[in-house]
Order: C-alpha cells, then structure tokens, then sequence
C-alpha cells in the first residue's frame, strides 16, 4: 500500500474479512440451499416457455361476455371489505392504546397486548380465512371475520406507534385533575391521534380490498370464489377477465381513498 | 518524496489552463440573466477571485467553465479549444478542470481515500473504476493530494467523521487528483469558521503557488478577497463591473460591484483570526 | 363510531353546520356497515353463533399433533422459507437497476415509465400471479418463488427509487464534474448513499414475503399453505394447530432476527 513510500499514511485498517466472509458465505449457501430445495432451474423456465405462451394464448382475449356474471361477487367483497375494516378497526382501538407504552395502565397488560399484537401479525390473511370458513362454514361472513382480525392486526400495530409519539402533557393535566384513566384516553389521548387512525383504518380498507380478492380461494366468499372455479376448469380467458376487472377496481378503490385520506390529513 | 510527489501532482508544463470568455451569455429558462456580454481573459497560473452580491452571477460563471452551465450565446474557450456542450468532449476537458464546492460533495459513507480517488475516475478503465480496483499509481497520485492539504492520516477514515474544515481539505484533494490545469473553487469557506477559512485559504493559494494551476475562487468576504487574490474580478448582474490588481481595489470599488455600502457582513471578523 | 369528533381533532375550525363532516361521515360510514352486513347475510342470529363456533373449533386443537408438526409441517415451513428467499433474491437483483432508473432526479423521462410498470406491478397480489405460473412451470415451489420475485419487483422499484430520489444530488454533479460519466456517478455517488437504506427495504420484503409464500400452497405453489387447507379440509384440527404454531413461531424469529439486522444496517 505504501507506494508513495512517506510515513505519514497511516497503514489501511484490515476489512473485517471474517464478517464479509460469513455473511458472504451465508448469503452464497442460503441461496444454494433455497434454490435446490424449491426445484429453481432455468431450464425448465425456458422449455416451458412454449406452455407459458399458449397459456398467455388461452388467457387472450379476456371473455367480456362474462363480466355482468362478476358484479354480484365483486359487490361481496366489498361488503366484506367493510364489515371487516369496521369491525376491526373498532377492536383496534382498545388493542392499540393498550400496546402503546405511554398509556397502557400497566407492564403486564403492556407486555401481553403486546404480544398479542405480534402473533396476530404473524399470520396471513388467508390462514384466518381457512379458520373462519372451517368454523362458521363457507362464505362471505367467515371472509368478514378473517378481515376483521387482519385489520386489528395491521391498525394497532401502526396507531400503537402513533400513540406512543402523542404529546404527555394533556393527558397528565387530565390524570392530575383527577380524571379517571378512561376519560385520560377518551378526551386527551385518543383525539391528539385521531388523525392518523382515520389514515391507517382507510389504508386497511384498501388492504382488505385487496385481500378479499382472494379470500374466495379458500372459500371465504367474494371474487375470488368465482376465479378459483374458473382456474379449476382452465378458462383462463375468464380468469384474465376477473384478474383485469379486479385490478381497475382496486386502483379506482385505492384512488378514492387516496383522495379522503388527503382531504382528512 | 517530495520530488515523486511534485512529478505526481504538477501539471505538467505547458499544460496551460487559459480561460477566454467572448460575448459569452446565459439566460436562465425563467429569464433571469446569469452571464451578460462578458468578455474576459484569464492567464494560465492566474490566482483570481470573483466578489459580488449573492445572485451577481458569481457561481455562473465558475459552472460555466466545466460546462455545468451552458452558454445561451457566445463562447468560452479554454487554451484555444471551446468549451464543448456534452458527451466525451466535455468528459475530456472536465479531467483537467476541477471543482470544489461549498458543501464540499463528498460521499460520506465512502473513505477519504475513495473519495479523493473519485477524481482519478476519468483516468482508470471503466470495469477498474466499477470493481474500485485502483492501481498503485492512481492510489499514490491520491496519497500525494492528500499529503498536499496536510490530512494524509485521516485517508482510511470515513468523509463523514471529519469536521467541515478537514471535509474541505478532502474536497482540494479530490481537484488535485485530478491533476488539473484549473481550480474553480466556488465559495470554497462559506461554510466553515473563521480559522478553518485561513486554513483553506492558505492551502488554495499555496497550490496555485506551488503547482501553477489556474485558480478561480468565488468570495463573498471583501477583506478575503483583498488578501488572498492576484487579480479581482467584480460582478453585478452578470456582467463585468470591476477588473483589477487586488493590490489597488479600493473601498470605493467594492462600493461599485455591491450597488451599496460595504457593511460589516461583508467582512470576516478578524478579531478571531487573530486570536486562532 | 370510529370517525373523528371535529370539535376535538381542530378547535381552530370554526363552528359551521349543526351536522359537522364527522358526524356525517360516522353515519355514511355506519350505513355502509349496516348495508353490508345484510348483504353478506351476517344476521344478529349468526352473530350469536359464531363464538360458539370458533371455540368449538379452537377446543379441537388440543392435544396438538406435535409428531405431524415436526414430520410435515416443519418441512412445508422451510419450503415456504426458501420460497421467500429466492423470490426476495430475483426481486432485489431485478429491482435494484429498475430503482435507480425510476429515480425522478436522474432519469427524469424513463422514471415516468418505470413508476408506472411497478405501479401496475404492485397491484397484483402474488397469489394471482402465482395462478398464471403454475401452469408455465407446473405445481410447486418454483412458480411460487417466481410469483414472489415478480410482485416484490414492484415495491422494492417503488421504496428504492424514493430512496434515490431523497438523496444528496450534489454528489451526482461533483463526480461528474471530474469527468466521470453517468454510470460512474452512479457507482461513487448514488450506490454508497443508497445501498444501505435499499438492504433494508430488501430485508422488510423478506418478512413480508415470508407470510405471501405462506398462503401460494392454496393455488399449489408450494409450503405450508397447502398443508394448512388439507388439515382443516378433513378436520384434522390438532394438525392444523401445529401448522398455526410453529408458523407463528417461526414468523416471529425471522421478523426478529431481520428486524435487528435492519437496524444495524441503518445505524452502521
């Protein structure tokens, strides 16, 4: 390193090629393993290439003469869509000031909403629909409950955050004028964030939108029962229709929404 | 050492580095003029300063010497060739133009050391420059700018833990890498205290001394501009209102460029030189 | 209801109408609810019912079938792993020219077209997409990997050429100003700021993915998904329970082990 020969350059500091090495390493092996394990080749891609292009031929022109026969499910899910954002966002709330640090009442209850907020995280929308459509039978009311508990899922853990960030004052003043730690929440907490639960409970609308797609496929009423029949008899011009008119609807959902929750914030 | 470094970092004679400016405009998309008829001539080995007012069209002109403004009308040549408007025209003549700017520009996640060898980039293969693979050669043209400015220890740090003084000494680095035949130094200390803009001084003047390259500083401190140039150059609205020995630029000059009295925010406090 | 008193939220607002925006949006809002839950044939009967229904349910999970976890569903979790990891792997690598090219600052013509393909990108759920490659390169874990990579391509070109686009462009201009070109910007100025803030995006759509590749098993594309539906398809509950528990347990360590890293690498 020391071409120019003086003794002022200090000598360069090692890399840390352990590190590199392991993450390296870790990454390189993590790969490997992953790709053998799911089957990853190529080669299959590329012969299949000529199948994937006569599916594209199957799926081309999308069959319009289907679509009045979408309206009814397409309406579902978005009741389903509602009922699970309302429901959920109300349950929210109490899960949310309980999970926010500042305002829970103690550290156990802290620390137990808290994980509960997680594990409800955890699981995918879909894995509650297998739930609910196995509990209360297939339809649309077990797609509403699935979405009920992803929408508590995705608003508390946000708004929780958003709780922790409010300012203290007010809601000391409150306790130390003797309010009890209900009337703390409900007149000085809850409304220094309302603002940002009307943003984070529109976003979970359109999530739940989103996802009520393709709740069907597991039974839960909506769209996607019709797109898992069509996709079982391989009338894939209709599936390209549901898929088309499902996309146009959600962005002009999300578009609406985008809208209000400008307007509001 | 000394003599490697001196073969290292001096252009090499008749390198030139004259600037000529002719009618040259430049109007801005929003109509404001940043350049107006100026006609200039600058020496090679020139140490010049430019004063004026904030918006008299100071940075203008320095950007519009390595091309990052470009002319509306007229011409700037440097050493007989003009200035080209893009592509590996104006890639060439950027080599031997180097800039330093205000908010110094570094990367500072990367190393002193990289960044210095940022300027070397015109000069190394492209898979070489992508892999930050350097040769030796390139690594001790990037040792010796730093030796130059004083912060040689400092070439394996992160830009990001110097202070503003040292981050601008990387900056100086960075043009002296490049091993060009003109420095434009755009308010090279407008960002730093009053001892780390001696400092900075010192050096700009200390290279152009000892390297002969051309160097144009723009200054908004009237008493800096007085010590350390050779020649002033005034401007007030884009154009050319005052060109003269900084020896004989007088109160009254400086009067002209600014439109106004010359208040105490136009000079550095010296007191605090003083006692630096 | 759940919409916001104006009176509390804004008391600068002047005093208008006797019916403010948030009262009248609680009672749109409450509407709708009340619409939708009769369409969906969600009766108060119903209602009454489902708790019963759940729990019975729930009360079949117990004793859980642990042997059929660790022999079946373990497997089907680490199936759905790899699924996330290859499909995270191709969308970073795709993603990763796509966001410096959708970054309004340096490209300013070709971002337009490029926000718009991962606009449209985005709104595919993979489970979708997944649909369509399960015919091209048969049932199993490979279309769902590719299901994944495809729709993550769309975000990640999305967060990475906002991160881009917030960066400090004068560096851009010093580099160039030595005479590099575009593309040695990009190496020296663009990468260093951006990378570290773009690893991070990866590693969040990792998480992410790990719950998508969870549910592909549902159309065939491999991992636990599939293995949930059958459980519960023949009533096998002390199975299914084991697939609930060792997902969430395995979910939660990965959020944990990637969030850290996720801060070390913002921090370092």
């Amino acid at each position: 390193m020391n071409a120019a020969g003086n003794t002022t350059l200090p000598t360069k500091p090692p890399r840390n090629w352990w590190l590199w090495a392991i993450v390296l390493g870790f990454l390189t092996a993590m790969t490997v393993w992953s790709g053998y394990g799911i089957g990853f080749s190529a080669n299959e891609l590329v012969c299949n290439i000529a199948g994937g292009s006569r599916l594209l031929e199957e799926s081309w022109p999308p069959d319009f003469s289907f679509l009045p026969r979408l309206i009814d499910p397409f309406m579902e899910t978005v009741y389903i869509a509602i009922v699970g954002t309302v429901v959920g966002g109300i349950l929210s709330i109490p899960v949310a000031v309980l999970a926010a640090r500042n305002l829970s009442p103690d550290k156990v209850t802290w620390f137990l909403d808290r994980n509960f907020m997680n594990i409800l995280r955890t699981l995918p929308d879909l894995f509650w629909a297998m739930l609910f459509a196995t509990a209360v039978g297939f339809g649309p009311v077990a797609g509403a409950l699935a979405l009920s508990v992803f929408t508590v899922a995705v608003i508390s853990k946000l708004w929780s955050e958003s709780l922790e960030s409010i300012d203290m004052g007010l809601p000391e003043a409150v306790r130390s004028a003797g309010g009890s730690w209900l009337q703390m929440i409900q007149f000085s907490a809850i409304p220094q964030a309302m603002q940002h639960y009307v943003s984070y409970a529109l976003y979970a609308f359109e999530l739940n939108i989103r996802a009520s797609l393709v709740l069907g496929l597991v039974g839960a009423g909506g769209i996607g029962m019709i797109l898992e029949t069509q996709r079982a008899n391989f009338e894939y011009e209709r599936v390209t229709l549901i898929i088309l008119a499902v996309l146009v609807a959600v962005l002009i959902i999300e578009q609406i929404s985008e809208t209000i929750r400008r307007r509001l914030t | 050492m000394s003599d490697d470094s001196q073969q290292n970092a001096t252009p090499a004679s008749g390198q030139g580095g004259a600037i000529r400016f002719e009618k040259a405009n430049i109007v801005y998309p929003n109509g404001v003029v940043g350049m107006k008829d100026l006609d200039l001539e600058i020496k090679p080995g020139e140490f010049v300063v430019i004063v004026g007012s904030s918006g008299a069209g100071k940075s203008t002109l320095l950007r519009a010497v390595n091309g990052l403004n470009q002319l509306t009308s007229g011409t700037i040549s440097i050493d007989g060739r003009e200035v080209p408007k893009s592509g590996k025209g104006l890639r060439e003549l950027r080599k031997r133009v180097a800039m330093i700017f205000q908010d110094f520009r570094l990367v500072k996640r990367l190393s002193v050391m990289t960044n210095v060898l940022v300027g070397r980039l015109g000069h190394v293969s492209g898979l070489r420059s992508m892999l930050n693979w350097w040769p030796q050669s390139e690594k001790a043209i990037a040792i010796d700018a730093l030796e130059r400015v004083g912060i040689v220890e400092k070439a394996w740090v992160r830009a990001s833990d110097l202070s503003g003084g040292q981050q601008q000494r990387v900056g100086i680095a960075r043009a002296l890498a490049q091993q060009p035949a003109i420095i434009l130094a755009d308010e090279p200390v407008a960002s730093l205290d009053p001892v780390t803009t001696h400092q900075i001084m010192d050096d700009l003047v200390r290279i152009n001394r000892d390297l002969g390259i051309t160097t144009i500083v723009n200054l908004h401190f009237l008493d800096l501009a007085r010590e350390y140039g050779q020649r002033i150059i005034g401007l007030r609205f884009g154009e050319l209102v005052y060109d003269g020995d900084a020896k004989t630029v007088t109160d009254e000059d400086f009067r002209n460029i600014y439109g106004r009295e010359v208040t105490e925010d136009d000079v550095l406090d010296d007191e605090v030189v003083a006692e630096g | 209801m759940n919409a916001p008193n104006p009176h509390v939220l804004d008391p600068t607002k002047k005093p208008g109408s006797i019916v403010g925006f948030g009262t009248m949006t609680t009672f749109i809002i409450a509407a709708l609810f009340v619409i939708a839950l009769i369409m969906i044939e969600f009766s108060p009967l119903k209602m009454i019912q489902v708790p019963g229904q759940v729990a019975e349910v729930l009360s079949f999970f117990w004793p859980v079938d642990m042997a059929y976890g660790w022999d079946n569903v373990l497997p089907a979790i680490i199936e759905s792993i790899q699924i996330a990891w290859i499909g995270t792997i191709i969308a970073a690598i795709l993603s990763l020219p796509l966001a410096l090219l959708g970054a309004r600052t340096l490209f300013p013509r070709i971002a337009r077209i490029v926000k718009f393909i991962s606009a449209t990108a985005r709104a595919f759920p993979e489970i979708l997409l997944a649909i369509y490659f399960v015919p091209i390169v048969g049932l199993g874990p490979f279309a769902g990997a590719l299901a994944i990579g495809i729709s993550s391509v769309g975000m990640l070109t999305k967060l990475g050429a906002e991160v881009v686009e917030s960066i400090d462009f004068g560096t851009v201009e010093a580099v160039e100003a030595t005479g590099g070109s575009r593309i040695m910007a990009l190496r020296y100025a663009v990468v260093p700021q951006v990378l570290p803030e773009i690893i991070a995006h990866w590693l969040f759509r990792f998480e992410l993915n790990i719950r998508a590749s969870a549910v592909l098993g549902v159309v065939g594309a491999g991992g636990v998904g599939g293995v949930l539906l059958n459980t519960l398809r023949y009533r096998h509950f002390e199975k299914a329970a084991a697939v609930l528990i060792l997902t969430i347990i395995v979910v939660l360590l990965i959020d944990m082990i990637s969030g850290e890293i996720r801060r070390k690498i913002i921090k370092g």
